[in-house]
């Protein structure tokens, strides 16, 4: 890797010498206290970061039987369980606009924050092995695990753009919100990923309960049924959950019906933020002894 | 200042000792509860830690190489893992002047469903290479691995000897300033492993400072101009490889001051040498030309020195040389009295001198025991544990055996032109 940065591990407490020719100088020593975040390791990898992704990504596909059509079956399967289920069966409203797409619009920001979760939950203790032999910033082994599922999302989007051609949808100006809403998901999918991979390090069972808080989660959003079935006064409290912000902001954006409270958006942002940034922050603390209990 | 590579100050390691057991938080919150009720608990716990360094210090300037030696836990994987990052040290600091790259483990991060090519990416990615130097390098590798035609196959189908050749070709064209090297000297067959050892002097003429930790003293002789003795955690010797070799291997054979009784021995002549009927003093290993000695090729000379004391008059003493190799298999036995020397019977100290005939071991350490028999090896007056020196060959390690010796071969099929 070529770095021509001078990069520092931790706080130093003695003024660095002067030295001119040499281009990288790091200091080894216990991190103290409050960690500084200092994120230039992680752009200095970000070659790293790239052939993870690929590498999950490749690996999911090799010696599958339909590879990458496993990304648009996914969701399809799904929505089509769902519209029959909650659609013609339970008569869920879908707020004006056939089931189907509806919750299409739902399942899709959704699938990409259920697969980043479960993903990243067991991806440090998966590479246990790079962890124990090679160094890198530890943050690049979440992050691949939020970014990989992305491109499965850009598939099954495809799929959301013939559904709406179908169902002759229409979506107005909001559309070009879109990729704020994903970038909100990003940030609440990276957040909990770096509280899920760290404590899954140090207490298995937390890999156990991921796909239990996965299914909880999805409940606990509006992907099957609309906003409006939750009764007003628990609105602010079930806004904590972001995914609520941005289920809502997909659907404003691709279905053109009528945009989300801006509380929703307010609560669900500030909470993806939070996650994120305390996630950050946990997972500094916690990476000092990865490489001695993974 | 300005040329050193690497300098350590005090660095420290602690591990607790069944930290690495994971707990559920079920597990945690039944302790937690267990420690309130009862505080021997804790007690215990505070007890299973260990310092794997404790107190290492040095300075290593830029094109140094140096070797690192010390038995199994003396904490030299992890002064490597502090080095480079890995792991945190509990105290000191150690300042690092350059790329560092680390070589922990041949083939670390390589997936068995990708393909030799994708490999050779992600691989070289993992430890440090951009893409664009991949890139460049990417034929240079190849060909170092010898293994073009099976690039496009799933490396989970290459036997273990393919994939560690490819895994080392790629770590071989990594080019870092800092090399940190745990016992990766040299993998696969042999042709391979005379590449590797060929890549390793490169590095030589190259002005990469590299670090290696190894159990094979050659490797450590041969390339390394500083080597550090580690144990427990601790540096007991820094110095030139003639200096601290010695003192490892005296450690390790436990013949440190008085030679030591083998076990086999201990049984029948006790603990204290010095009660028995013939003690060895001294022990010296010389060449043809009486000059001390560590390393001899294959086919030379080696002369051994023995000062001894004897305390009893003796039947028939008969002084027997055997060379025990690193790894138990004793290989040969030379006898003074099946070679005709008549032995003084006088009491009080004596010395022989033995010149065997050119050595026909393969290569590998060998130690020297001294037992002392009657003629008809039934009596055990004496035997101890002297010192030990290195054979050196080029193609015959232990793989091939215990010894090897030209022979007079003859081809009968006439149609074979005779080569």
């Amino acid at each position: 890797m070529a770095s021509s940065t001078s990069s520092k591990c931790a706080q130093p407490t003695a003024p660095p010498p002067q030295i001119p020719q040499v281009r990288t100088r790091i200091v080894v020593q216990p991190s103290k206290g409050f960690i500084r975040l200092d994120l230039r390791p992680v752009w200095q990898y970000r070659e790293l970061l790239y052939f993870l992704v690929w590498r999950d990504i490749k690996v999911r596909y090799k010696q599958t039987a339909i590879g990458a059509a496993w990304a648009i079956c996914q969701p399809l399967l799904t929505m089509m369980i769902f519209a029959v289920i909650f659609g013609r069966f339970a008569k869920i409203p879908s707020d004006n606009v056939p089931y189907p797409i509806f919750a299409f619009a739902g399942l899709l920001p959704w699938m990409y924050f259920s697969q980043s979760i479960s993903r990243s939950g067991m991806s440090i203790v998966s590479d246990a092995n790079l962890i124990r032999k090679i160094y890198f910033p530890r943050l690049i082994i979440p992050a691949s695990a939020v970014v990989a599922p992305l491109v499965d999302f850009a598939l099954s989007f495809l799929i959301l753009l013939v559904m709406m051609a179908w169902y002759r949808v229409t979506p107005n100006w909001a559309i070009t919100t879109l990729p704020l809403f994903m970038c909100l998901a990003v940030c609440a999918a990276l957040g909990v990923s770096f509280w899920l991979s760290a404590l899954n390090v140090r207490y298995r069972d937390v890999g156990h309960a991921i796909p239990f808080l996965a299914q909880f989660w999805m409940y606990a959003s509006p992907i099957v049924y609309p906003v409006s079935l939750i009764p007003q006064h628990w609105r602010f409290l079930y806004s904590v959950n972001p995914m609520v912000a941005v289920v809502e902001g997909f659907r404003w954006g691709l279905l053109a019906k009528e945009s989300p409270e801006f509380s929703v958006i307010l609560i669900g942002t500030s909470m993806a933020l939070l996650l994120f940034l305390s996630g950050l922050v946990f997972f500094k603390r916690m990476e000092r002894r990865f490489a001695d209990i993974v | 200042m300005s040329e050193l590579a690497i300098s350590a100050q005090h660095l420290a390691k602690q591990y607790e000792i069944g930290e690495a057991q994971h707990n559920t938080l079920r597990d945690q919150i039944t302790a937690a509860a267990k420690s309130i009720l009862r505080l021997s608990d804790r007690k215990k716990r505070q007890k299973d830690k260990f310092w794997a360094l404790k107190d290492v210090s040095f300075d290593i300037k830029k094109g140094e190489m140096v070797g690192i030696i010390g038995h199994n836990g003396a904490g030299k994987s992890t002064l490597l893992k502090v080095l480079s990052r890995i792991t945190e040290p509990t105290k000191g600091r150690a300042e690092i002047n350059g790329r560092v790259g680390s070589l922990l483990e041949v083939g670390t991060g390589f997936h068995f469903e990708l393909s030799g090519r994708e490999n050779v990416y992600l691989y070289g990615a993992i430890l440090g290479m951009t893409k664009a130097e991949i890139d460049r390098k990417f034929d240079k590798i190849v060909e170092f691995s010898e293994l073009e035609q099976f690039l496009d196959t799933a490396v989970k189908h290459y036997s273990s000897g393919m994939y560690v050749r490819l895994a080392f070709a790629v770590a071989a064209h990594l080019d870092p300033e800092i090399l940190l090297i745990d016992e990766v000297l040299s993998v696969g067959d042999l042709a391979f492993q005379r590449k590797c050892m060929n890549q390793a002097q490169s590095l030589r003429e190259s002005d990469a400072t590299v670090i290696v930790v190894s159990h094979n003293m050659f490797s450590i002789k041969a390339m390394c101009d500083r080597v550090l003795y580690l144990s427990h955690g601790s540096v007991l010797a820094d110095g030139p490889p003639e200096e601290v070799i010695p003192r490892y291997e005296e450690d390790i054979l436990g013949g440190k001051g008085a030679l030591d009784t083998p076990r086999w021995a201990q049984a029948k002549l006790g603990n204290d040498a010095t009660q028995r009927p013939v003690t060895i003093a001294d022990m010296r290993i010389l060449d043809e030309g009486k000059e001390p000695r560590t390393i001899f090729d294959f086919g030379e000379r080696v002369r051994i020195r023995i000062k001894y004391e004897m305390r009893q008059s003796l039947r028939d003493p008969n002084f027997v040389v055997a060379l025990v190799r690193s790894d138990g298999v004793g290989c040969c036995n030379y006898s003074s009295d099946l070679d005709g020397l008549e032995i003084p019977t006088t009491l009080g100290a004596g010395e022989l001198e033995v010149l065997l005939p050119p050595l026909k071991l393969v290569a590998d350490l060998y130690a020297v025991h001294i037992v002392v028999w009657d003629g008809k090896f039934q009596q055990l007056y004496g035997a101890q544990i002297g010192g030990s020196f290195h054979v050196r060959h080029e193609l015959f390690s232990s793989h091939f055996g215990v010894y090897h010796e030209p022979a007079e071969w003859s081809s009968q099929c006439p149609d074979l032109a005779k080569k």
